[in-house]
Formats: C-alpha cells, sequence, structure tokens
C-alpha cells in the first residue's frame, strides 16, 4: 500500500455541534455545546483539554459513535451526521488499542478488508505492506497478548489505516505507553500521517504531545471551543486566561490602560508603565491582564529600570535557574536561563523586571 | 420538558438506522410477548375473569376450602424445613471447602458428590429413599427389620429435597465464604478473641446476606419443586404443586389448578422481591472474579477441622449411596423382593421406553441450540445496545425462570389449548417452555462476559465498516462463546431434567423421559425408573464433560463455568 496513489484529501466542517448527557444529580448537562470548526484537507488537528471537556465526545461524534444532539458534520461533500460509523470510512485508534482478542495480528489487521470482501490475495498484499510501514513485519501469526503496548498500538494504527480511510481519529492513542515510547510513537505517527496525507483528528490532554505533532490545536474546555491556531499562536497570543495557563506556563498581571497609540496600548502596572501591543478593543481606562511567559521576563539589578520586585525563592535546575518574585501583592515566575557570566540573585534580594513589550499580551476585562 | 421528545426522536433514529437492530428487537419483543406474557396474562384472566368481569370469587373459594389452606400451610412449612436445613449444609460444605485446606483432590470429590444432585432428575432422591426407607426399604426392612413403615410424609419429603437441593446453596456460599477479608478476622484475633469468638461474631455475621441468599433460594427451590412431594409427601401431607397438578389431571378442573398455582405464585414473588430489594443492598463482601487468596485465613482448631470434614463426608458419603443404591436397582431384578442381576430394565427403556428417549433427546437437541441463541442474543442486545424497553426486555425475559414450574405449566396449558395459538400436544410447546425457562442463565452470563469486554473492541469493528450484524457475529459472538456453550449447556441438562413445567405440557404424541419415571413409580416398575434415570444422569454426565473441555479449550477469560450456572 506504500506504493498505492494517494487519495485526494478530504476536509471536516463540524457546525454548531452539541451533545447533551443526563447527570443523575446535576440534571441535562452539555458534554460539548455549539463546537464549530474547519479542519483543512490532509491536516492533523489536535482536540486539547482537560479531563471532562468533551474532546473525547467530539472525536466520537466525528467517528459516528455518538450523535450529535444539534449540528451538522460534513466530510468531504457528505452530511454524515446521522451515518453509523460503519458508513463513514474512517480509521479509529483507540485509547485501550481494541484489538480483537480472539483474532492474530493479521485477522485484526485485514479485518476491514474482509468487511469489504476484498479478493485474499489483495488483503495478504495490503496487511503484509502495512505491517511493514508500522514495523511489524513478521508478527502476522502473533496474537495481541503476545505483544508489548507499543506494538499493540502499531498493530491498532496499521488496523486503522489499511483500508486507506479518508479520515483517521486518534483517541489519547498514547496514554498507555512510557514516557520514551510515547515520545517516539508520536513522532512516528506524525511521519506516518504525512506520508498518507489523511486528514486526522488527535485528541490528547498532554499540551506537549499536542505541540509536537499537532498543525493546529484547538483547545476546549467544559465542552466549548475556546481557541484554534497553531501552536506558537495559542502560545504568544492565548486568548484567555484558561489557555494561557494550559498551554505553558504564564504569569497573569493585573493593570490600568493609560493611553492606546498607533495601536499600542500603554499599561500601568502599579507604577510602571510597559507598552503592549493591543487587540484593537482596549481603550484608556480600561482594567486588563497581562500575559508573561517566564523566559520572557529579564531579571536585573535594582539600580536598572523596571519593574520593582523582590525575590522570593530561587530553583536552580541546570540549563535554568526560576524565581519566584514579589511584585507588589502578586508572585512571578521568572526563567533565566544560565549564561556563563549570568549573575545570580539569592531569596530576599531588591530587583527589577524588564518585560519586553513583544513579549507581553494583553487579555481584555 | 423539551428534552424528551427529542431524547425519544433520537432512539426512533438509531433504531431506523440500524434496521438489524429493530428487527432483533421487534422479533425478541413477539416472542417474549408470545411465551412469556400472554400465557402469563391468560393465567391471571382465569384466576380472575369469569364471563368477561373481574372477580375473586374463584379465589375466594380455592383459598376458603380447608384442605387448599392446608396445602399453602404445608407447602410454606416444608420450604422452610429445607430452606434451613439445606443452609445448614450448604454452609457447612462451603466453609469446609474453603477454610479447611483440603488437598484438591479431595475437594474434587467433595464437588463431584454436590454435584449429582444438580444433573439428575429431581425425583431421583426420592426414589432412593424409598429404596432405603420404604416398606420393603433396604434399611427399615433389611437391616432393621421394621415392618410396616411408611416412608411417606413431611420428614422424608424434605429430607430428599434437601439432599436435592442444597448444592445450589452451597454454590452460592463458596464464594461469598472465601471472600470474607481474613485480615478482618485476623483483626478480632489480634484483640485476643477465640477463634470461635471470631467465627460467631466475624465470620458469620460477614456470611449472612451470603446465608439469607441461600435460603432464599432453597425456599424457592422446595416451593417450586413437583415431583418430591408427588413421590413422597403421600395423601396426609398434601403441598400446592401436587395439589394443582391433582386438580387438573384428576378432577380436569383447569380453573381450579390455575388457582391453585396462583396461590404459589404469592410467596414466590415474596421470594424474590426479598432477594432483589434486601439481599442485594445488605451485602458486605465484594465477590470478585479472583477469589480472595486463603492461604491466610483464618486456620482452624484440630477438632473443629476433624467435624467439619467428617460432616461432610457423612453428607456425601448418604449420597453417594442413594445413588448407587439407584444403580443397583436398575440392575436387579425386582428391587426389595429378587435381586438377582439382570439388565432386564434396561432393555426395557431402550425397547419400550425408546420413545420417550427419543422424543427428549429431539426436544433437548433443538431446544439447546435454540436457548443458547436467544440467550447470547437477550444478553447482547441488554447489555450493549440502547433501545427503548431494554430494561423491560431483560426483566420479562426473566419471569419464566423465576417462576415456580407449575405456574408455567399451567400458564402454557391455558394458552396454547385454544385458538389462536393451538400448540398443545407438539414438540413446539415443550421446546418453547425450555427455552423461555432455562435460557435465562445464558443471559446472565453472557451479561457477566461482556461486562468483562471494553466497548471499544466493537465500536472498532464498526469504524472499520461492520454492520452491527457482522459485528456480532465477527466479533461479539466468538468472545462470549463460553456464555452461549454454558447457556446451551444448562437448557440441555434442564430439558434432560425438568419436569414440573413439561408435565402438563407433555402428550400421546410426545413425551418425556422424566414423566415416564414418574409413570413407572406410580405403576411401582421401580426398575425401569431407576434405569432411566440412570440413563438421564450418564447422558447429562456426558454433555456435561463435553461443554466443560469446549469452554477449556476456549479458555475463557472469567468465563462462568456450567456448574456455577447450575446454580443460578
Amino acid at each position: 500500500m506504500a506504493d498505492a496513489p494517494a487519495l485526494t484529501p478530504v476536509a471536516i466542517r463540524l457546525a454548531g455541534i452539541s451533545k447533551r448527557f443526563a447527570h443523575r444529580v446535576k440534571g441535562d448537562l452539555y458534554a460539548v455545546r455549539a463546537v464549530s470548526l474547519a479542519i483543512a484537507p490532509g491536516e492533523l488537528l489536535t482536540l486539547l483539554g482537560p479531563s471532562g471537556c468533551g474532546k473525547t465526545t467530539t472525536l466520537r461524534m466525528i467517528a459516528g459513535f455518538e450523535e450529535p444532539d444539534a449540528g451538522t458534520i460534513v466530510i468531504g461533500e457528505r452530511d454524515v451526521t446521522h451515518l453509523m460509523a460503519n458508513e463513514r470510512n474512517i480509521g479509529f485508534v483507540f485509547q485501550s488499542y481494541a484489538l480483537f482478542p480472539h483474532l492474530s495480528v493479521f485477522e485484526n489487521v485485514a479485518y476491514g478488508l474482509r468487511v469489504q470482501n476484498k479478493p485474499p490475495a489483495e488483503i495478504a498484499r495490503a496487511v503484509g505492506d502495512v505491517l511493514g510501514l508500522v514495523g511489524l513485519g513478521g508478527y502476522e501469526r502473533q496474537q495481541p497478548h503476545q505483544l508489548s503496548g507499543g506494538e499493540q498500538q502499531r498493530v491498532a494504527l496499521a488496523r486503522a489505516i489499511v483500508f486507506r480511510p479518508r479520515v483517521l481519529l486518534f483517541d489519547e492513542p498514547l496514554s498507555n505507553l512510557d514516557a520514551k515510547l510515547r515520545v517516539q510513537m508520536r513522532d512516528e505517527i506524525r511521519q506516518l500521517q504525512k506520508r498518507l496525507g489523511v486528514t486526522t483528528v488527535y485528541v490528547t490532554h498532554d499540551q506537549e504531545e499536542a505541540m509536537a505533532i499537532s498543525d493546529r490545536i484547538a483547545v476546549m474546555d467544559r465542552g466549548e471551543l475556546v481557541q484554534v491556531g497553531s501552536a506558537e499562536a495559542l502560545y504568544h497570543r492565548p486568548a484567555s486566561e484558561f489557555v494561557a495557563r494550559f498551554i505553558g506556563r504564564a504569569n497573569l498581571l493585573r493593570g490600568r490602560v493609560t493611553a492606546v497609540r498607533d495601536g499600542a496600548a500603554e499599561v500601568d502596572l502599579g507604577g510602571h508603565g510597559v507598552r503592549v501591543a493591543g487587540d484593537g478593543t482596549v481603550a484608556p481606562g480600561d482594567t486588563v491582564r497581562l500575559v508573561i511567559r517566564p523566559e520572557r521576563i529579564a531579571i536585573r539589578p535594582p539600580a536598572e529600570p523596571g519593574l520593582r520586585a523582590t525575590v522570593l525563592s530561587r530553583t536552580f535546575l541546570g540549563e535554568k535557574a526560576e524565581y519566584q518574585v514579589g511584585v507588589g501583592d502578586q508572585v512571578l515566575q521568572v526563567a533565566q536561563y544560565s549564561q556563563p557570566d549570568g549573575r545570580t540573585f539569592q531569596a530576599g534580594d531588591e530587583v527589577t523586571l524588564a518585560l519586553p513589550s513583544e513579549g507581553v499580551h494583553i487579555l481584555a476585562g | 420538558m423539551k428534552a424528551f421528545p427529542q431524547a425519544m426522536a433520537a432512539r426512533w433514529r438509531r433504531l431506523t438506522r440500524d434496521p438489524l437492530l429493530a428487527g432483533a428487537v421487534v422479533v425478541l419483543w413477539l416472542l417474549l410477548g408470545l411465551f412469556i406474557l400472554y400465557p402469563l396474562a391468560c393465567l391471571l384472566a382465569s384466576v380472575f375473569a369469569e364471563d368477561g368481569a373481574l372477580t375473586l370469587r374463584p379465589l375466594l373459594a380455592v383459598a376458603g376450602d380447608p384442605n387448599n389452606r392446608r396445602a399453602f400451610a404445608n407447602s410454606l412449612l416444608l420450604a422452610s424445613l429445607v430452606g434451613l436445613g439445606g443452609t445448614v449444609l450448604a454452609f457447612l460444605f462451603a466453609f469446609t471447602a474453603a477454610r479447611a485446606r483440603l488437598s484438591p483432590r479431595i475437594l474434587a470429590v467433595l464437588d463431584a458428590a454436590t454435584l449429582l444432585p444438580l444433573i439428575s432428575p429431581p425425583f431421583t432422591v426420592s426414589v432412593a429413599i424409598l429404596f432405603s426407607f420404604g416398606p420393603r426399604g433396604l434399611i427399615t426392612y433389611r437391616l432393621l427389620g421394621m415392618n410396616n413403615v411408611t416412608a411417606y410424609g413431611l420428614t422424608s419429603t424434605a429430607l430428599a429435597e434437601i439432599v436435592t437441593y442444597f448444592p445450589i446453596a452451597y454454590l452460592t456460599l463458596r464464594p461469598v465464604l472465601a471472600a470474607v477479608d481474613a485480615n478482618m478476622e485476623n483483626a478480632a484475633l489480634s484483640m485476643g478473641a477465640t477463634r470461635w469468638r471470631v467465627f460467631r461474631t466475624v465470620t458469620v455475621p460477614l456470611a449472612v446476606p451470603g446465608l439469607a441468599n441461600a435460603f432464599l433460594l432453597l425456599f424457592a427451590a422446595s416451593l417450586a419443586d413437583f415431583a418430591t412431594p408427588l413421590i413422597l409427601a403421600g395423601n396426609s401431607f398434601p403441598v400446592l404443586p401436587t395439589q394443582a397438578y391433582l386438580q387438573i389431571t384428576g378432577l380436569f378442573d383447569l380453573k381450579g389448578g390455575a388457582v391453585l398455582s396462583f396461590l404459589l405464585l404469592l410467596p414466590a414473588a415474596g421470594v424474590y422481591l426479598l432477594q432483589r430489594f434486601w439481599v442485594g443492598r445488605a451485602s458486605y463482601v465484594t465477590v470478585t472474579g479472583k477469589a480472595g487468596s486463603q492461604s491466610n485465613a483464618m486456620g482452624l482448631t484440630r477438632t473443629a477441622r476433624a467435624l467439619l470434614v467428617g460432616g461432610c463426608a457423612v453428607v456425601g458419603a448418604a449420597i453417594v449411596y442413594f445413588y448407587a443404591l439407584l444403580l443397583y436397582a436398575s440392575l436387579v431384578m425386582a428391587f426389595g423382593a429378587n435381586h438377582a442381576w439382570t439388565l432386564q430394565h434396561y432393555r426395557v427403556i431402550f425397547t419400550e421406553g425408546l420413545p420417550a428417549i427419543r422424543d427428549t433427546l429431539i426436544i433437548a437437541g433443538i431446544g439447546m441450540p435454540l436457548g443458547g441463541l436467544y440467550g447470547v442474543l437477550v444478553g447482547y442486545l441488554v447489555a450493549r445496545k440502547r433501545f427503548a424497553g431494554r430494561h423491560a426486555m431483560e426483566v420479562v425475559a426473566m419471569i419464566n425462570y423465576a417462576l415456580p414450574g407449575t405456574i408455567v405449566g399451567i400458564a402454557y396449558l391455558i394458552a396454547f389449548n385454544a385458538p389462536p395459538f393451538e400448540i398443545a400436544g407438539t414438540a413446539l410447546i415443550i421446546i418453547a417452555c425450555y427455552v423461555f425457562r432455562y435460557s435465562p442463565t445464558g443471559i446472565r452470563a453472557t451479561i457477566a462476559q461482556l461486562q468483562q469486554i471494553d466497548r471499544s473492541i466493537e465500536e472498532a469493528s464498526q469504524s472499520l465498516g461492520a454492520r452491527s450484524g457482522t459485528t456480532f457475529r465477527r466479533v461479539t459472538l466468538p468472545l462470549i462463546m463460553p456464555a452461549f456453550f454454558a447457556g446451551l449447556g444448562v437448557v440441555f441438562i434442564r430439558s434432560m431434567t425438568a419436569i414440573s413445567a413439561t408435565i402438563f405440557l407433555v402428550s400421546i404424541s410426545w413425551t418425556l423421559i422424566t414423566v415416564r419415571i414418574l409413570e413407572n413409580m406410580t405403576e411401582v416398575a421401580l426398575g425401569p425408573a431407576a434405569a432411566f434415570s440412570v440413563f438421564v444422569i450418564v447422558v447429562v454426565f456426558v454433555v456435561l464433560v463435553g461443554v466443560r473441555a469446549l469452554l477449556a479449550r476456549l479458555h475463557a477469560p472469567g468465563g462462568a463455568s456450567v456448574e456455577t450456572v447450575l446454580g443460578g
């Protein structure tokens, strides 16, 4: 199948899909609420969020295991909202692998082709090819319970791609593997996905995994979609405190806009002014929060200009040192990467913090 | 609330987009309606309706008869005695098995002795008791030289039922006792309690829900038992099932029989409710798949161990003696009179008795796969699919299993003796009775098995393009094979041994071995009765071993064994 011509990738469109479920105590709850999302042909999009945010339910609705209470799902040009999973031509990789325990590796992978009544010769060739592709050539006769977790995951992957689905869906596929294998497998999945050019939706709660594997990330919180964008965009320009805190670490500083000039805002942080690229909506007098990543703050001796602060603690971590510093009644985290002549500070030291304007992102409200 | 119609609409859409599921649900409901709800409705109509009007008159008339009131009281008395005695015996066996640290071989012997009553026709023990304690009995007449003794009445009936049914209680008690946490006992020991005190204050209280459940199971089994009292109770000790039978076969009073069987329904329903809503909630012990490690359970004193093992040995020996006696009686000319060896009785059952053997095997052979399939299908739908009335289906499918056989038999007789569904006298009515009465064990085994199989395995099949029928056939069915075979085995075994319901359903064209045994007993043809019994036990045993070997080959993960399934 490695030589088979690539199929034209398809787009996926979710338009306002919702899913309610009945809760024993709280009554009707939304697992997913009015999620709209366009996934480009050949793109790998990750649904990221804490457990219970609705990401898996969204994925299962795309797969056809759940039916939305409202909204539509379009794959390619076809409205699949009310189609069963077996009519959607999707490959699904489960968190638990879900290999058929009574079938050999070969029969597991061949299953989808057998359902389609493909001729045996073609099945043998396709299964052999795809097992080679995932590095399991020669494993045909093994039973699933004889395989390691990583091998089982590869069989699950092979089974999902062997019949050339138009869409590939992953539900936390790596969460049962150990840390090292997880990194290796995610790179393999990414390479394979690029090679096949198949539109892919990937669910994870691990932000690092999401950033490493995705073209774009869709962050979900309490059933709603909160922001969609590339890893860089989410990191540098989070739309909300939730996203800022969920992707990487973030300091949030309260301030007041004193002036807006040339699209940039002057923000007063208790006596110290910073110039920040505005988002076009803030006006003088607004209270805003500024998102500053720990590594963007420079920590300097007290004589230099900047925000006055006191070192509360310092933790040396090898490549960097982390400081907790007090600014007024707020505590900020600062990461200082080791430099040959780098000056260090101790708890109790008075310091100033420099906030470069391009490293600060403004959140309204 | 507008969520409700939306939910209904979603359910409807789900049904219509999976026509196979919809078809299966509709067909099953039609079958459940025809073979469970309709006969029950006919029975109730016969009890409560006269000339198209509701009335209590037949019920009051039957309840007003002092004879019937005595039968009712006798039934309750007998059931209580059997419940108590059987629970004590079952506890003795279960506690010994769990705590006496017997070697596996001795344990296997213990289990084999308890298995015998489970796989034989229900009146086998009664026959053996007659052989032992009857007017010409081996013990009463030969050994003790007593004359004019009678083996009929409450004592012998209760004894026979205790021996027959205590293995059911043993099977349910054993996991409960094995699961009593040894650490609790050790905690009590460490606080200075003696072993006897720990047993009284910790072990037994923890097992109380299990004991209550065992008592209720035995109570229900005795209440429903028809064959033992028919043989042993005699005229002085009438009970409800036999009264109902005599009312119908002797007096041709179908309505009176229906009303009597309805009286039986009241305590049976009470037992069911107690089990479901009281015992179910009061369990302290969680019985999981793994029996807890028994190595560190509280040890027994030498005397206690000797008493326990001795008690089990006596009971076990008694059971073996009963069955040996049966075998002996089948091999001699006339038990009690002429003890010359002969194969004549076997010749009789394979010539004159051949139609009964043939009919029974045909009926069991047809019912077996049907029952297995039906059990797996209902279990699968109930455990895995979402459709309207799913819970109701589970409950309805259990009804004929929970009801005493006398009620089911009379209900079938009333329902299928007249148009529109006139199938009385055919093999179909007997097969249907067995399938819908004994498949629920298969249903339960299927549900238990499916609860251990992750749902995503079926979703994986679906995502690979398989329709629900294909998924069931290629993925689910192979995985629930153990439940299928266990359910199928139970249907076969019960088809070979049951009598209480089907005695009302046999005809000139279709009869059963168990019915023939009963006829032989009343004609005092004890030899052929014994030979028939031995034949049934051998066939059932062979099938049991076969099913067991099959299950072992499927190496079912946590699979239900036929023995445990028989106990439910």
